[in-house]
């Protein structure tokens, strides 16, 4: 396939393998090896550079994604003579030690300051969350960062732009044939013909590529297709298209304003070099049942439309799992939008994830939560969990025990909706947590919404 | 102390002397060569940790320009030499644990060694394995030797047992910690090339380069001269590359050898995680009895390491972690028996602290235990048990004046980080309800700097330096930068032992072609060991070069540039240690470093997840020769102990390590690290260069023990493991609740 994209400034025309990831390109087929592999899986963040002003995991990109676009890695950033402020504070505050994970986490760290001039530490840890390093404990790295953040960026001439409209050219040595629609008719077409492996964000698909374990003939990617891009406000609710990346959500007012346990969840996915890429859609088609912006949608009371070539169709979000990894979706349908109802006034919302760690995690348990209080009772209650059973769960007694329940009485309904929820979901030993956790852990977080339902508006 | 200008360099906070190559992404590591004449090796593996291996063969569908070579195709001896030489390069008719190599497979390029791994047919009669230390103990199977018992120290004094029966009070507590994966962010790497002589050099991201080149000649039955060992800029070890790159060397050695090509075998995470070693396992059963004031009389301790199925480096191991378990406190009398035993499982090595942080973990837990049944302050009763300086170790060191500094590190930070006021406010805290609970921790521990003993004298490290024509002094040693700074300080002793500037030395990266053998970089023996026989060397050279210039000179090095001068130094052990390696009794370390560290924790009662809020850590390490690249040892170490202690838990599963991943084998990111708060106190030691002593593998100790003090004060719970998850504090909870 050709390709042609802008690396550091400078225009690239290639031959590659549609698929070969974007980290192969930058190192073999154009010898800038400062981006490392550390993990293959999106995990470390070795691999990260600047793609379009955002970072990613570049060992999760295919190739014809960087097509028209503009990637900044580590060996455009700056030299010994004329450094970037961030390599010169990660050099005086002794943040450097092997020195393997820094290419990627100063990328990140010019990610950020290109975004945020001063961030507080807790932004900066966040920003940073997606680049392990094992030497230095992450001290040093971030007092560089705000130090860096002390010192404007050189501007080194103009930026090129990325040019979302042109697209890959296909080469007849080519193994994979590769789908860009630009529209979502277009889209629909040409997954009604069949046989094409659907694209969102790639976060996953990426590390199955690279594993082997899918090897599709052809692809069909949604980046490029402009109605499945955005937040609109339609009829009393939100509608999501669902190539909608979690860093578009995460920087959406209105998502932040009117839907914060979705807000919250988006947050928890994976750390911002995930977060650039991977989708609402492909969380929701993926079908895990640990996905994180899963449970909001459930709680939200969110539905799914659904298009073909056929026509659209919508399903409630709660409707939309049939079991592990499998949805209604049919093979010739597109996950075109999430449509959430905005919630009535003074609904409270929460999302509370117990992960593997504080971030870059997979939930062991996740819980979104929504009810409001009218005329001291409880409305509207609507409960989700994720990782507690083979999908994730609207926990339908615990929210019949609340529904109607009084606020002066939310310390005896706190034990019994927990209980209730205890006994509905149905989780499992893996090797992230136990069944046993789970439930208790379930129960746990239901009950502390319940209880702070009592307390001054919150989250 | 001396300020820090450009002519002393000791002391000096200066950016370390590879830092640029690193932000700028200019540094090479083994991956980022292109290498397109290697060929690529890999291993073929048994699935089962016990087995008869009946046949390995290749199918019709091997390709015909890959190699495959087994046990009897070897050219040379089954066998990687370490502290013994029972670990074979191939498994020959037995397989004793799951990931064994039982074949090895080298191919042209990837597609073609993946057609050739998966056209090997391995035939194995699967056997009842051991993989729990229990049944280990009870010397079934035995995996190895008579017993399974693959090494046993013991360490005795006084009367314990008329101690026990006087005593006050008597504590006892079993404490368990689990292994510990490295997670160097680069994987393992070895590039071997053949020779036209006949043998072959190893390119590979390595900690020891003698090591490797020992077991090449070992079991290639190689000249020193055939076998070249060079070190790649290094992505981080931690111990993982101290004794595995002997075995994917020799691996990709016969590879490159049987083939006539370069043989690369750089590892993908999964294969780096499922395969390498680990940090060993442990269970120690500890008695302590104290008088009526809380002072302790005796101990009696038990400390048993899961050895893995192989020797590696487990006696070595055993021997630190048996010589630091009594802590640093003073214990008239004593009772303490350490084995390591074997089971079916991988075998597991050296990780930064070495079977210290297994002891001090027990140690510690010990003391907090103990503290709460005597209704002492945790820092209290330490404060009534630590040695100073007069005090004799339970193997029979006595701390000569200026050589004990757990008092000042103990009251150092103590004061530095509020300690009573923290604990103060985390109990008014809890008090409030709600989710959260805070809790304040202490511990208190030590490391000895280099080998055990007599060890130095007997590996008798040599250093060379060398005068170029350009005034510059290149430094030859081999002990290797791998982001823990030797780079940079090694070359700042060189510079303040030749009165130059930094810019006048220059570090030789390793390479057995050109660099003497200074033995592994190790056992926080760098700076230290190999820094002192540094001072040495590099004034042995500035006297030949004024002998050679004249007093006169204004610069004696550059003057006598062009001499060739050249001067060589060899380890010279102090006359005044003494060291009885038969009875473990002696000078055990010439230098202890000393570290108290407070950690201040939150744990969400509905999910119990721990967050380390803040760690303030106070070490003595004699000179600090950097402070800057000694602050990041401090917290990156500690990083790694805290993490050991809550997040990081390997799982086994039919003998096989369940979480191979990165997604799933659990380290610290930005969010799950603390605030870090570190002092450096200096009590300058004569042992080595500049009164520095030991530090790299010292801040691992304090970290999982002071963060079970910290979940333990949050709670009211008892913590027994490392590491102490979630699952384990909400079964716990419960159990007390009932």
């Amino acid at each position: 396939m050709k390709i042609s994209l802008w690396v550091n400034g400078v225009r690239r025309d290639l031959e590659v393998p549609p698929l070969k990831r974007l980290l192969d390109v930058l190192r073999e087929d154009l010898g800038l090896v400062g981006a490392k592999e550390g993990c293959g899986e999106g995990e470390c963040g070795a691999c990260a550079v600047i793609l379009d002003g955002r970072l990613v995991n570049s060992c999760l990109l295919p190739a014809y994604r960087a097509h028209g676009r503009v990637v900044r890695t580590i060996e455009g950033l700056g030299t010994p003579e004329s450094p970037d402020p961030v390599q010169s504070a990660f050099v005086v505050e002794g943040a450097v030690q092997c020195g393997y994970c820094i290419p990627g986490l100063v990328m990140a760290s010019r990610a950020l300051l290109d975004e945020e001039a001063s961030p507080t530490r807790p932004r900066i840890r966040e920003a940073l969350a997606g680049n392990l390093c094992r030497c230095t404990g992450y001290e040093r790295i971030i007092r560089a960062v705000e130090r860096a953040g002390q010192t404007p960026a050189r501007v080194c001439g103009t930026e090129p732009s990325p040019d979302p409209a042109s697209e890959p050219e296909a080469s007849p040595g080519d193994e994979v044939v590769v789908h860009v629609p630009g529209s979502l008719r277009e889209a629909c077409e040409m997954l009604g013909r069949g046989g094409v492996t659907v694209i969102g964000g790639a976060t996953d698909l990426g590390v199955l590529l690279h594993e082997e374990i899918v090897a599709p003939r052809a692809v069909l990617d949604l980046s490029r297709v402009a109605e499945l891009h955005g937040v609109r406000r339609e009829e009393g609710a939100l509608v999501i298209g669902a190539a909608t990346t979690y860093a578009d959500l995460l920087r959406d007012p209105d998502v932040a304003r009117d839907l914060p346990c979705l807000h919250a969840a988006v947050r928890t996915v994976g750390a911002p070099a995930i977060q650039s890429l991977g989708t609402l859609g492909g969380n929701l088609v993926n079908g895990s049942p640990g996905a994180d912006a899963v449970p909001p949608l459930l709680a939200l009371g969110a539905r799914i439309r659904l298009m073909s070539g056929a026509g659209g169709r919508e399903v409630a979000a709660d409707a939309f799992f049939t079991g592990y990894r499998a949805t209604v979706r049919r093979p010739d349908e597109l996950v075109a939008a999430i449509i959430v109802p905005l919630p009535a006034a003074g609904t409270r919302q929460s999302f509370r994830k117990a992960g593997t760690r504080r971030a870059q995690a997979i939930a062991k348990v996740n819980l979104a939560a929504c009810a409001r209080v009218q005329d001291g009772a409880l409305r509207d209650v609507r409960l989700a969990a994720g990782s507690v059973g083979p999908t994730v769960l609207l926990l339908r007694r615990a929210m019949a025990a609340l529904e109607g329940g009084r606020v002066a009485d939310l310390e005896r309904l706190a034990g019994a909706v927990a209980a209730a929820a205890r006994d509905e979901v149905v989780p499992i030993d893996d090797v992230r947590s136990t069944a046993d956790y789970r439930r208790a852990v379930t129960g746990n977080l239901v009950a502390r919404f319940v209880l702070s339902l009592g307390e001054a508006p919150f989250l | 102390m001396p300020a820090p200008s450009d002519h002393s360099p000791v002391g000096a906070p200066m950016p370390r002397l590879d830092a640029w190559g690193k932000v700028t992404g200019a540094t090479r590591f083994l991956p980022d060569d292109p290498r397109p004449d290697a060929w690529l090796g890999a291993a073929v593996r048994s699935p089962l940790p016990h087995a008869r291996l009946v046949s390995v063969a290749k199918t019709a569908s091997f390709p015909a320009e890959a190699v495959l070579l087994t046990a009897p195709d070897l050219p040379c001896a089954n066998l990687v030499a370490m502290v013994r030489e029972d670990l074979p390069l191939l498994a020959a008719d037995e397989v004793r644990f799951a990931t064994q190599p039982v074949a090895l497979v080298a191919a042209p390029d990837r597609a073609t060694l993946k057609a050739a791994l998966a056209a090997v047919a391995v035939e194995l009669e699967e056997l009842p394995a051991v993989l729990d230390l229990d049944a280990a103990l009870r010397g079934e199977g035995p995996v190895w030797g008579a017993d399974n018992v693959v090494a046993e120290y013991r360490i005795d004094r006084g009367d314990p047992d008329a101690a026990f029966a006087s005593a006050a009070t008597v504590v006892e507590g079993t404490y368990f910690t689990g292994y510990q994966e490295h997670m160097y962010i680069e994987p393992q790497g070895i590039v071997a090339t053949p020779r036209p002589d006949g043998g072959v050099e190893i390119l590979g991201s390595l900690q020891c380069p003698y090591y490797v080149h020992n077991a090449m000649k070992r079991a290639l039955g190689l000249d020193d001269d055939r076998v070249v060992v060079r070190q790649s800029p290094t992505g981080g070890a931690f111990g993982g590359k101290e004794d595995y790159p002997s075995i994917l060397a020799l691996q990709a050695a016969v590879l490159a050898l049987r083939c006539g090509q370069p043989v690369a075998m750089i590892y993908e995470r999964r294969e780096d995680v499922a395969c390498t070693t680990k940090r060993h396992p442990s269970r120690t059963r500890y008695r302590s009895a104290f008088d009526r004031d809380g002072e302790l009389l005796a101990i009696d301790v038990d400390l048993v390491l899961d050895a893995g199925a192989y020797t590696t480096l487990s006696p070595v191991v055993l021997s630190r972690g048996v010589l630091h378990v009594a802590g640093p406190y003073r214990v008239p009398h004593a009772r303490i028996r350490g084995r390591t035993v074997a089971t079916h499982t991988p075998p597991n090595g050296a990780f930064r602290g070495f079977g210290v942080p297994q002891a001090a973990f027990a140690c510690e837990r010990q003391m907090d235990r103990a503290a709460r049944r005597l209704g002492l302050d945790p820092a209290e009763l330490r404060r009534r048990n630590l040695v100073r300086d007069g005090d004799t170790f339970v193997f029979g060191q006595t701390l000569r004046p200026g050589m004990a500094a757990a008092d000042l590190v103990l009251e150092r930070v103590l004061e530095r980080s509020g300690y009573e006021l923290r604990r103060r406010e985390a109990r008014a805290f809890n008090a409030g309800g709600g989710p959260l609970r805070r809790g304040v921790g202490v511990t208190l521990t030590m490391h000895g700097g280099g080998f055990t003993g007599d060890g130095e004298d007997r590996i008798k490290g040599k250093v060379a330096v060398r005068l170029d024509p350009d005034g510059v002094v290149t430094l030859l040693v081999s002990s290797v930068e791998m982001g823990q700074g030797a780079a940079t300080v090694l070359p700042q002793i060189a510079a303040e032992a030749l009165g130059v500037p930094v810019g006048r030395i220059r570090y030789h990266q390793p390479d057995t072609s050109a660099v003497p053998d200074s033995g592994p970089t190790v056992a926080s023996r760098t700076t230290m060991v190999v820094g002192r026989i540094l001072v040495a060397a590099c004034r042995q050279l500035a006297d030949k070069a004024r002998a050679f210039a004249g007093d006169k000179a204004a610069d004696p090095l550059l003057a006598a540039g062009r001499a060739g001068l050249t001067a060589t130094a060899v380890y010279e052990p102090d006359p005044d240690i003494n060291w009885d390696q038969s009875t473990m009794h002696g000078d055990a370390y010439q230098g202890w470093s000393w570290a108290a560290a407070v950690a201040e924790v939150e744990v969400d009662v509905d999910t119990m997840e721990v967050r380390p809020v803040r760690l303030t850590h106070v070490v003595e390490i004699g000179r600090a020769v950097n402070p800057v690249l000694c602050v990041g040892q401090v917290e990156g170490g500690a990083l790694q102990g805290l993490a050991w202690g809550h997040l990081e838990e390997m799982k086994l599963r039919d003998g096989r390590y369940w979480n191979d991943r990165m997604s799933t084998y659990i380290i610290p990111t930005s969010l799950d690290a603390p605030d870090f708060d570190v002092e450096l106190a200096e009590l300058p030691s004569p042992r080595g260069p500049f009164g520095a002593k030991g530090l790299g593998e010292l801040p691992l100790n304090a970290g999982a023990p002071a963060l079970a003090a910290a979940v333990e004060d949050a709670l009211d719970i008892e913590v027994f493991e490392a590491p102490v998850t979630p699952e384990i504090l909400l079964a716990r909870r419960r159990e007390v609740r009932r």
